[in-house]
């Protein structure tokens, strides 16, 4: 049973020698996260585990948070911005700014010497002034405009707004002067100039790129004057920047930034776990606790303003009743999702704005939880079976829905209660969103994040009717009456009356019940100890430019 | 005899590809929706568009000349846009080919590294424990689900001990050009300074996804070259090998390995087929960034295009490689068994 | 056919009797035997022995422990998922989804393979060989890809997916039983019994399938193995049965969120198809050394 003796020795001593390479080898390869020959672009480079692919690197072509969080701050720069800690405009671009005493023209004077990223693939000849401002509004609100129909001429955030409507030219009377004249007193204008929406391009490149007849690549290989330029994008895999050197602010620590884009919750979490991440998105809520016993993890957390909802669609019966949208309403056990989804990290909503809303209407009576009457009203409406319907549950995680496809699994277990028989439905992100806005939907699970202070933010978008073609009023709901409520909202700058406006949309709502409010939750973010200066906004996207990484 | 068992391969493989590209082309008219739009991947074609590519596609014309339009286009590299990111088929499936062939290939390479040997010890100790745990061991990595193992691998060795990461090729952090699409020879060929921390990086990023996928394969290859040696053991040629005064060594490696070999080579093939499958649970797990993982993605994105191309290529290269190895399996084997002979 | 046989097996030495008696002295086989038995049971009779019902949300038990944890409750022996559903309920559910549908898409892979390895084996000529090569190809396609391809056409769901594997089951079947139909017909009896002047259905009928049995048993044994880790491996993959259904697959899918805060909702169902697949392998492992030293002796 056993080789020669003789033979066996010789072989046994190579197979040692083979042995200790081999254990050398594999103790380099598991302990080489302490090597001390990382080059600079690795060992100062910041990987932030992004939780979805973003759409596009341009700001204004999109609404969804996962493209905001990537691009906005990091690439650009607008020409105000919001103060995160009182919600106060703040000097970006333009260093100051004049309101008419009509309120109908705004004038921004531009900060000097502003450079645009310089890549492989632009090089800038001169630094930011008033065309490049006026040429980033107009590609939104010109029609005519040579970029306008450009990567499919939707600008959703802008077309919700109605910006086209609302300021009716933009004139540079000097290089660092940009003027907006406005066709009417718009006291929301300014915060909608804030949003990370409103990005200011290169003119100077957008030129290049018609000589070259590329002009969709403004898209795709961005020229901003943010903190970090455009490296690479590796659509599902990771989106890479550079530091831009000569950024007007205080230059980035990082040299490298990546998003590392990781759909799934649990597997981001093992990265950062496994130190493959920096940050990571949205760690779930319910392993916070898990993770801040951890010495080498840390979490942020920030109140913001979202809410997570229900909508129905309006417009496909049997939801065009407002007493079917009630009893499906009432027979939710809102407390049971608030535990099981958001593991008690969030508040009941009782409107569709958050009491932290100046616009807030305490009045407001939420729907209380009652099968027995729910199932009573069904019956009113004509109902007394139930009937078949389907819930789609959005696929990814978002601040105001940890969880759609649990929130959903809860929800048709509570329909079953009153005899409606509930699908469920989810797709993939981008096919999600793309047959939702074709109204392919009975009901949908989602939510919203304020872009900036103001209330018209939550109701214009979610439930106008300039809403449903820019995708974002998923309830189709389209009420001239609700419509009058916010247009007259704008028309004056004084907060009370306005405030009183918002009381009145509140209330409509309650009675109408379009969408069914769930919760307001926290944001938070997991970080590596190593990693500080992350801001989270609490009316937008992430902001990189400060990030350090300890070494 | 060779020359016509040949012909007789080469005409299987021209038809089998004839089915498939069939097979392919069927898919753009069974998948739900508008066959224009399955085949190019342009979901609202606008009207200038529409009837240059209806009449690229022949779509007015008889399913023959459709299919030889589809024939054509597939020949020129022509196959269609992503749905999803509106990129070529084509440019996609060269980035992520070889990712999956990579995977596969050092799978393989441990299966058949670790498998062997072990079979061998399992066949000569058959009745000793050693012989006994083997094959148990094999017994068990032959009937547990891929996805769970992957899945205690990374809770043990990634999470709790913090050892290696657990998704993906490479560190992010890492700038390496695709030149080839494999990651350990492009490494070498980006000349980046900091190359010899990438490939460490690398191959902390290839070795769990590599053990878990080698693990099936693995015990495949332990059960079949076991069953191999002892089938062999028995031929009358060893018997009187052993009669002649050999060794028992001399026995095993001149007659018995050489002999056993070649059937476990024939399993080569089977085996890729199988590699390749589970080599898509194990991306997905591992967001190893191959065709498997692209292809599920696809599938779940309802990408038309993409799914026909995938599927198009996986079968071709599960199909063609068993045919390849049933020749070359059959090419050795006669010149084997003269040497041996002589 | 099978009664055919078990007639004569009551025998003191019939054919079932010695293959027992073989099978028995392989420990290993037996615990797979039973094993197997107790999930057989376990999937028939599941609706009736879970202590809860399986998609009932407990609400005010979230995330419960298994009971021998400290934080665990008697009430939940293994603990209860994110909605505070059983989780000991929900795999015994599985049992009748990822072992039971596993066993009836054997059965019906195995009776659409009968019919056509039937047809295959008892014709020659060229049309016998090309539907030979067509076999050979399609057996070279792993089942799980065949399976994925299909549910690529069809959409995902749990009767697309059991149409898909009975389907990638279906060349093995074919392949098999054509093999031992053809293996019997160069028997001696078959000749002889041909000479007495006996038709093709009558060979067929009174002889061919008495004979094959074992070959059949062995080729459903091994189906069931891969059948169960296709069902489950589609599940997981969200091919296959979709949430919130009880099976094993999907269960593991649906823990995923949960590795750091229950392992053990990943670690139950998972081991569950481990145990199912191993018990399957260990009894068709036995069935085949049992039949080789039968026929041997």
């Amino acid at each position: 049973m056993q080789f020669d003796h003789d033979k066996g020795k010789p072989v046994k001593k190579k197979s040692q020698r083979s042995i200790s390479t081999a254990v050398q080898l594999a103790a380099m390869i598991l302990l080489s996260a302490c090597q001390p020959d990382m080059p600079a672009e690795v060992r100062s480079g910041l990987v932030y585990c992004l939780e979805g692919s973003p759409e596009s690197l341009n700001p204004q072509l999109v609404t969804s948070g996962t493209t905001i969080d990537a691009t906005s701050r990091q690439l650009f720069d607008r020409l105000v911005d919001i103060d995160p800690e009182d919600g106060r405009f703040i000097p970006a671009l333009a260093t100051h700014w004049e309101i008419r005493s009509d309120g109908l023209s705004y004038t921004f004077f531009l900060r000097p010497d502003v450079q645009f990223h310089h890549t492989d693939y632009f090089e800038p000849s001169r630094p930011l002034n008033s065309t490049d401002v006026r040429f980033s509004f107009e590609r939104v609100m010109n029609s005519e405009h040579p970029f306008h129909a450009v990567s499919g001429g939707e600008y959703p955030y802008f077309q919700t707004v109605e910006w086209h409507q609302r300021v009716a030219r933009i004139t540079t009377p000097t290089p660092d002067q940009v003027v907006f004249y406005l066709r009417q007193r718009d006291s929301s204008f300014l915060s909608n100039v804030a949003t990370d929406f409103a990005v200011v391009h290169s003119a100077e490149y957008a030129d290049q790129l018609l000589k070259q007849q590329q002009p969709q690549r403004i898209d795709s290989h961005p020229i901003g004057t943010g903190p970090f330029k455009f490296r690479e994008y590796r659509k599902d895999v990771f989106l890479r920047y550079y530091r831009h050197a000569e950024y007007w602010g205080q230059a980035s620590s990082l040299e490298q930034l990546v998003f590392d884009i990781e759909p799934n919750n649990a597997k981001r979490m093992a990265k950062l776990l496994t130190h493959e991440c920096d940050i990571t998105a949205y760690p779930r809520i319910a392993e916070l606790e898990l993770i801040s016993k951890r010495d080498d993890v840390k979490v942020q957390e920030q109140t913001s303003m979202n809410v997570g909802f229900w909508a129905f669609n309006t417009q496909k019966p049997p939801f065009d009743q407002a007493k079917v949208r009630r009893a499906l309403s009432m027979a939710i056990n809102r407390d049971a999702i608030l535990q099981a989804v958001y593991y008690n990290h969030a508040h009941t909503a009782h409107s569709l704005l958050p009491p932290t809303s100046w616009g807030f209407n305490p009045a407001v009576m939420s729907v209380p939880y009652d099968p027995t009457a729910a199932r009573e009203l069904l019956a009113e409406a004509g109902y007394p079976f139930g009937f078949s319907m389907d819930i789609w549950a959005m696929p990814v995680q978002r601040l105001y829905n940890p969880n759609a496809t649990r929130m959903a699994e809860m929800i048709q277990a509570d329909l079953a209660q009153i005899g409606v028989r509930v699908s469920i439905v989810t797709l993939e992100w981008n096919a999600f969103r793309r047959q939702l806005r074709q109204g392919e939907h009975d009901s949908v699970l989602l939510g919203w994040n304020a872009d900036n202070t103001d209330p018209d933010n939550f109701f214009r978008p979610l439930l106008s009717c300039s809403g449903i073609d820019s995708g974002t009023n998923r309830a189709h709901w389209c009420d001239p009456a609700f419509d009058a409520i916010l247009a007259q909202a704008l028309l004056t700058d004084d907060q009370s009356i306005r405030r009183h406006y918002y009381w009145a949309a509140q209330h409509y709502l309650s009675e109408h019940i379009p969408l069914f409010p769930i919760a307001h939750s926290k944001r938070f973010q997991a970080l590596n100890h190593q990693i500080s200066g992350v801001s989270i906004n609490p009316y937008g996207g992430i902001s990189l430019a400060d990030a350090r990484k300890e070494p | 005899m060779i020359w016509q068992f040949l012909i007789r391969r080469l005409f299987l493989l021209l038809f089998v590809f004839f089915a498939l590209t069939c097979f392919a082309f069927s898919l753009g008219h069974l998948f739900p929706g508008d066959p224009l739009t399955n085949f190019s991947g342009i979901s609202q074609p606008s009207d200038e568009l529409l009837p240059a590519l209806v009449q690229q596609y022949q779509l007015e014309q008889g399913y023959l000349q459709q299919y030889f339009a589809f024939l054509s286009r597939i020949l020129q590299g022509d196959w269609g846009l992503s749905l999803s990111s509106q990129q070529p088929i084509i440019t996609e499936l060269t980035q992520v080919f070889p990712a999956t062939l990579e995977l596969v290939a050092y799978a393989l390479l441990i299966s058949f590294v670790v498998g062997v040997p072990l079979g061998l010890i399992a066949a000569i100790k058959a009745q000793h424990w050693s012989g006994r745990f083997i094959s148990g061991v094999a017994m068990v990595g032959y009937s547990v689900p891929i996805f769970w193992w992957a899945l205690l691998m990374i809770m043990l060795f990634s999470i709790t001990l913090g050892w290696l990461p657990t998704s993906g090729r490479i560190s992010v952090l890492f700038e390496i050009p695709a030149s080839t699409g494999f990651m350990l020879p492009d490494i070498m060929l980006s000349k980046q300074p900091y190359w010899q921390a990438a490939m460490i990086d690398a191959l902390r990023h290839l070795l769990l996804p590599a053990l878990v996928l080698a693990t099936f394969p693995t015990t495949v290859m332990i059960r079949f070259t076991r069953d191999a040696m002892l089938g062999v053991w028995q031929q009358s040629y060893i018997k009187t090998a052993r009669a002649k005064g050999l060794s028992r060594s001399q026995v095993l490696y001149r007659h018995g390995l050489r002999n056993a070999m070649m059937p476990v080579l024939r399993q080569l093939g089977l085996q890729f087929s199988t590699l390749v499958t589970l080599a898509m649970i194990t991306e997905l797990i591992f967001s190893w960034p191959g065709i498997g993982l692209w292809l599920l993605d696809s599938i779940n994105q309802r990408n038309y295009p993409a799914i026909q191309g995938g599927l198009l290529v996986i079968s071709t290269l599960v199909i063609m490689v068993n045919i390849l190895m049933d020749i070359l399996h059959t090419l050795l084997n006669p010149l084997a068994r003269k040497q041996f002979n002589g | 056919m099978v009664k055919f046989h078990w007639l004569h097996s009551k025998a003191e030495h019939g054919p079932l009797y010695q293959l027992w008696s073989v099978f028995r002295q392989q420990h290993a086989a037996v615990l797979g035997l039973i094993l197997f038995c107790f999930f057989a049971l376990t999937a028939l009779l599941g609706p009736l022995i879970t202590p809860y019902d399986p998609y009932l949300q407990n609400p005010d038990a979230l995330l419960v422990p298994p009971s021998w944890d400290e934080q665990g409750q008697v009430r939940f022996l293994l603990g209860t998922d994110d909605l505070g559903r059983d989780v000991l309920s929900r795999l015994i559910k599985g049992a009748s989804y990822t072992f039971g549908i596993a066993i009836i898409t054997v059965l019906g892979a195995m009776i659409l393979g009968l019919l056509l390895g039937v047809l295959a084996g008892m014709s020659k000529g060229f049309r016998a060989s090309a539907f030979n090569h067509m076999l050979d190809l399609a057996l070279t396609i792993p089942s799980l890809l065949l399976a994925i391809i299909i549910v690529a056409i069809l959409g995902p769901g749990l009767i697309n997916t059991i149409w898909a594997i009975m389907l990638a089951l279906l060349p093995q079947f074919v392949h098999g039983i054509r093999n031992a139909i053809q293996q019997q017909l160069e028997q001696d009896y078959v000749i002889a019994y041909r000479l007495d002047g006996a038709n093709q259905l009558q060979i067929l009928r009174n002889v061919v399938l008495p004979n094959i049995w074992e070959q059949l048993t062995i080729l459903f044994s091994m189906a069931l193995s891969t059948a169960i880790l296709d069902i489950a491996a589609l599940g997981f993959l969200g091919l296959g049965a979709q949430s919130p259904a009880a099976e094993w697959g999907v269960m593991v899918a649906d823990a995923l969120d949960l590795i750091y805060l229950a392992p053990w909702s990943i670690a139950l169902p998972g081991l569950l198809i481990f145990v199912a697949v191993l018990s399957v392998n260990l009894v068709s492992d036995g069935l085949r050394a049992a039949i080789r030293k039968r026929q041997e002796s």
